[in-house]
């Protein structure tokens, strides 16, 4: 005899939240372990050390009940995979802001400012409401670089890992790449393996840009990085964070350093995929072939001589002095770090409202930066291209290709898609930002917004005004912080995968 | 000789008028063949039209007659690729894709020759052109002997009102002649260039149709660096093409609309090339591009009645794919000494390319004084280099010739050298 079906248990949700919270909780139980470094430098600097420990103590804790609470799937699906990343990195901002919390720093004590410097660095922006950096606790400036450098090797598996998987704003271009022929592995094994596989990569480069920077100091020459100079910048430089140990940032160091640094940080900004190409399978003439690749080095050079141009004759610094400045903001602003080494507030106006258009140009897809990304960029021109071919010859047939490889029209339309939310983002944030200004002050002036809001978004973390070389990001008001904040997550997890959250189809059966 | 074939119906026919036997079966099938007697075959040509089934009936003749030549066709490029790979155990591997682009971009390459075929690895160029009607200084003006005619080529048949004429020192060309050159590369283009010469070389075709053969015969060109347009009506396969072609520019139309045809500028494009599966589409689209004032038009031929038909109706050129494909796999299964075959005029005439034994009758005979039995040499290939004999010259043992003969007579021909 067979039993009736019973259709009173009705299922209420679509998606497994059990098994997505087990996957977070999995992943954030190993961050506690990274406290150690920080701890080190306490110790050897006889400052606090419980706030680290107790950090990296707690968020292991809060991994494991999150993993022993829940029921682990089997396989998390890739319709968990939006909210498991959207929570990650939330739980990881968080923790990157409990020590300054639990050291009650004077500067980044308070929760608001403190969950901002935390997704600020996870999310490798950079963007700082430290007013003086030279006061903060060595162990403190430390963390700081180290949720940066964290951040990067986290930013780099989802953008190959994740992303691609959930389709966000054509993404699936990465993952044909990356997973053999029809090869479905699960999200939790397709994380470990490409952490994994570009963790180690990502070291690896680490070394070598700590030993590049390290090395003229160890040789005796002026102005140039000391260990830990080059130690804490080497980490930042790497995630493409802008978080420095000098008030000056790199504009402390002299035009050696500085250009060392701008050849650092084009490298993380560039596809992983082609570094691990070139770097560990030997094959950098393929790489070196990739369409997007050309074109980041390409808007490099252009836009550095542009600005170059601009400043020519009216800024304070001139000849090779000038080129560096420009040169270097420009790499800061398209890879997304957000170093400076001059004042760029004394920039003429369209040298600023030029480096604000490069926030949305961003690096190349699978990097450690943020924004747009060349890749969709080289997309919608090649579209646009197409529509206007289109108009003079309606029969002609145009496939857009990327290195070779034809572009599928859904992949199009979510390119463009993504372009248009994150232009949409990008406004709303600078209307919130605007509505505060306006309200409680101070005033930043259109262009200032802009910056806060487009590098927030973009990652960079470069402001202006009152948040520029000389201030920083605490001179905006709470509801401002929080704001930003949000745009830097949404920024990072290329806002989709949240904007998705917020369907009710996403959740119902 | 067996033919295998699964519809009785077209058996019949062919066992009435040839001299083979026919067995009734699949040619996929290890039973039939075994039936048809494969076992004691010398020769095996698997050229259904299902390539699957060719390369399964080439497989299975290896195995159970070991001693046979194996001639497999199929229609894409691929499994010649495979093949030349040798990871495909047959003798050869006939594509008529591959035949069917190499005859349009042969006959694109010499605008004014009907047909043209090349021999000795391209050395020498065998060319069918038609004579204009209307006086001609240099061709039509007198006996061939004193006619100023590009070197290093002879005349080596002509066709005079469907019939072939023998051709000595003092045949003299007529207009509406039909000739056909055998002479080296330069010469051929030389001959164009006399009997049409405003037609130049062209740089720029439009393919009607993207279905295997034009898909094929576009990739052709595209790799001779020509710019290419295809036309194809159907939007998956267009869609196919422009995906897979990045060089042509793929039109999804059916071409046969005035406003597309002016916008894009067919009417200015040097050759048109119909490759659509039927032969009154061909047709009919081809004279549509000529009134748009296409000076050039090649068309695909499947029904044997179409070459005729397109040619009362001033198509330039006619490619037909089995003949070339059938050219190929005769090519191989001929007598050993020859090297490469063509036919001309359906299959009335053949190119032979023989080497000659050393106790050939002919051996040391200077070519004036060797009987006439409507055969001509065109060249000989003596030391890797090619000569186009007069009167004087003589044959000597192990010389490569070209020879222009009709078809009834290759044997007699074969014979003879």
């Amino acid at each position: 005899m067979s039993v009736p079906p019973d259709f009173s248990r009705r299922p209420r949700l679509g998606i497994d939240v059990s098994g997505a919270l087990n996957l977070v909780g999995s992943l954030v139980k190993y961050l506690g372990i990274s406290a150690v470094v920080p701890a080190g430098f306490a110790i050897a600097h006889y400052e606090p050390v419980w706030p680290f420990l107790a950090a990296g103590a707690l968020v292991t804790v809060f991994g494991l009940a999150l993993e022993r609470l829940t029921h682990g799937a089997e396989e998390v699906g890739v319709r968990e995979g939006y909210l498991v990343i959207s929570v990650a990195w939330l739980v990881i901002a968080a923790y990157g802001a409990l020590p300054y919390i639990l050291a009650d720093d004077p500067q980044l004590g308070r929760p608001v400012d403190a969950l901002f410097e935390g997704m600020s660095g996870f999310t490798t922006t950079g963007a700082s409401v430290a007013t003086d950096v030279s006061a903060l606790p060595v162990s403190i400036l430390v963390w700081r670089q180290l949720t940066i450098w964290l951040g990067g090797i986290g930013v780099v598996t989802i953008a190959l890992a994740v992303l691609p998987r959930l389709r966000v704003g054509g993404r699936q271009l990465l993952e044909s790449e990356l997973a053999g022929p029809g090869v479905e592995t699960g999200l939790s094994c397709r994380i470990r393996d490409t952490a994994y596989r570009f963790g180690t990569l990502y070291v690896a480069m680490t070394v070598v840009a700590f030993l590049a920077l390290a090395l003229p100091g160890w040789l005796g020459a002026e102005q140039v990085m000391n260990t830990f100079q080059a130690f804490a910048h080497s980490l930042s430089t790497m995630g493409t964070g802008g978080f420095s140990t000098e008030p000056q940032s790199i504009g402390a160091f002299g035009g050696l350093t500085q250009w060392t640094v701008i050849a650092i940080m084009a490298v993380p900004a560039s596809n992983f995929m082609l570094l691990y190409k070139a770097l560990v399978q030997h094959r950098p003439r393929e790489a070196a072939r990739d369409e997007e690749l050309r074109a980041y080095v390409l808007i490099l050079l252009l836009a550095a001589a542009i600005v170059t141009v601009m400043l020519w004759d009216r800024a304070p610094q001139e000849g090779e002095a000038a080129v560096r400045g420009a040169a270097f903001e420009v790499t800061s602003v398209v890879t997304t770090t957000g170093y400076f080494t001059v004042d760029y507030e004394q920039w003429p106006l369209v040298a600023l409202m030029t480096l604000a258009l490069l926030f949305f140009v961003g690096g190349c897809a699978g990097s450690t930066s943020g924004s747009i990304k060349v890749a969709r960029h080289l997309l919608v021109a090649k579209l646009l291209g197409r529509q206007v071919v289109g108009t003079a010859h309606p029969e002609l047939l145009y496939p857009v290709r990327i290195n070779g490889v034809v572009i599928d029209q859904q992949t199009l339309l979510a390119v463009i898609s993504f372009v248009l939310i994150y232009l949409a983002v990008f406004v709303l944030g600078t209307a919130v930002l605007a509505i505060e200004s306006s309200v409680r002050g101070p005033d930043f002036g259109p262009l200032g917004l802009i910056f806060a809001s487009a590098s927030t978004l973009a990652n960079a973390g470069v402001g202006l005004g009152a948040a520029g070389t000389a201030g920083s990001f605490a001179a905006f008001g709470d509801p401002s912080t929080l704001a930003m904040t949000g745009l830097m997550w949404l920024g990072r997890l290329e806002i989709v995968p949240v904007v998705v959250l917020l369907r009710r189809s996403y959740w119902r059966v | 000789m067996t033919v295998v074939d699964l519809d009785p119906a077209r058996l019949k026919p062919l066992a009435q008028h040839y001299d083979v036997a026919t067995a009734h079966g699949n040619a996929a099938s290890g039973r039939d063949l075994l039936r048809a007697g494969i076992a004691d075959a010398e020769l095996v040509i698997s050229c259904t039209s299902r390539d699957e089934a060719n390369l399964v009936a080439g497989t299975f003749a290896r195995s159970v007659a070991p001693q046979a030549k194996t001639i497999v066709r199929t229609s894409s490029a691929d499994y010649v690729e495979i093949w030349r790979e040798g990871r495909l155990d047959v003798d050869f591997v006939v594509s008529s894709e591959l035949e069917t682009a190499r005859g349009v971009s042969d006959a694109i390459g010499m605008p004014a020759a009907r047909h043209t075929d090349s021999f000795a690895e391209g050395r020498v160029q065998v060319v069918e052109l038609d004579v204009p009607p209307g006086r001609h200084t240099d061709l039509v003006a007198g006996k061939l002997r004193s006619a100023r005619l590009p070197g290093e080529s002879r005349v080596a048949g002509v066709i005079r009102d469907g019939r072939p004429i023998l051709v000595r020192g003092d045949t003299e060309i007529e207009p509406g002649d039909r000739i056909v050159v055998v002479g080296s590369p330069r010469a051929a283009r030389e001959w164009c260039a006399l009997v049409a010469p405003r037609r130049g070389e062209v740089h720029d075709v439009v393919v009607w149709g993207a279905q295997e053969l034009g898909a094929a015969i576009a990739r052709a060109l595209v790799e001779q660096q020509l710019r290419v347009k295809v036309i194809e009506g159907d939007p998956e396969r267009a869609a196919r093409l422009a995906e897979s072609l990045p060089d042509a520019r793929v039109f999804n139309t059916d071409g046969l609309d005035r406003g597309f045809l002016k916008r894009e500028g067919i009417a200015r494009i040097q050759a048109a090339i119909f490759a659509m599966r039927d032969d009154a589409r061909n047709l009919f689209a081809a004279a549509v591009a000529r009134l748009e004032g296409v000076g050039f038009t090649i068309a695909l031929a499947h029904n044997p009645l179409s070459a005729r038909v397109y040619e009362d109706n001033g198509i330039d050129a006619v490619v037909d794919p089995l003949l070339l494909t059938a050219e190929e796999i005769v090519r191989f299964a001929h007598d050993p000494r020859t090297q490469q075959m063509a036919m001309l005029e359906g299959d009335r005439f053949m190119v032979l390319d023989l080497t000659t034994r050393a106790d050939s009758d002919l051996v040391g005979v200077p070519i004036r004084e060797m009987p006439s039995r409507g055969a001509l040499i065109g060249a000989i290939l003596r030391n890797g280099e090619a000569i186009f004999p007069h009167g004087t010259d003589t044959l000597r043992p192990g010389d490569r010739v070209i020879v222009f003969t009709e078809t009834a007579r290759a044997l007699e021909v074969e014979r003879a050298l």
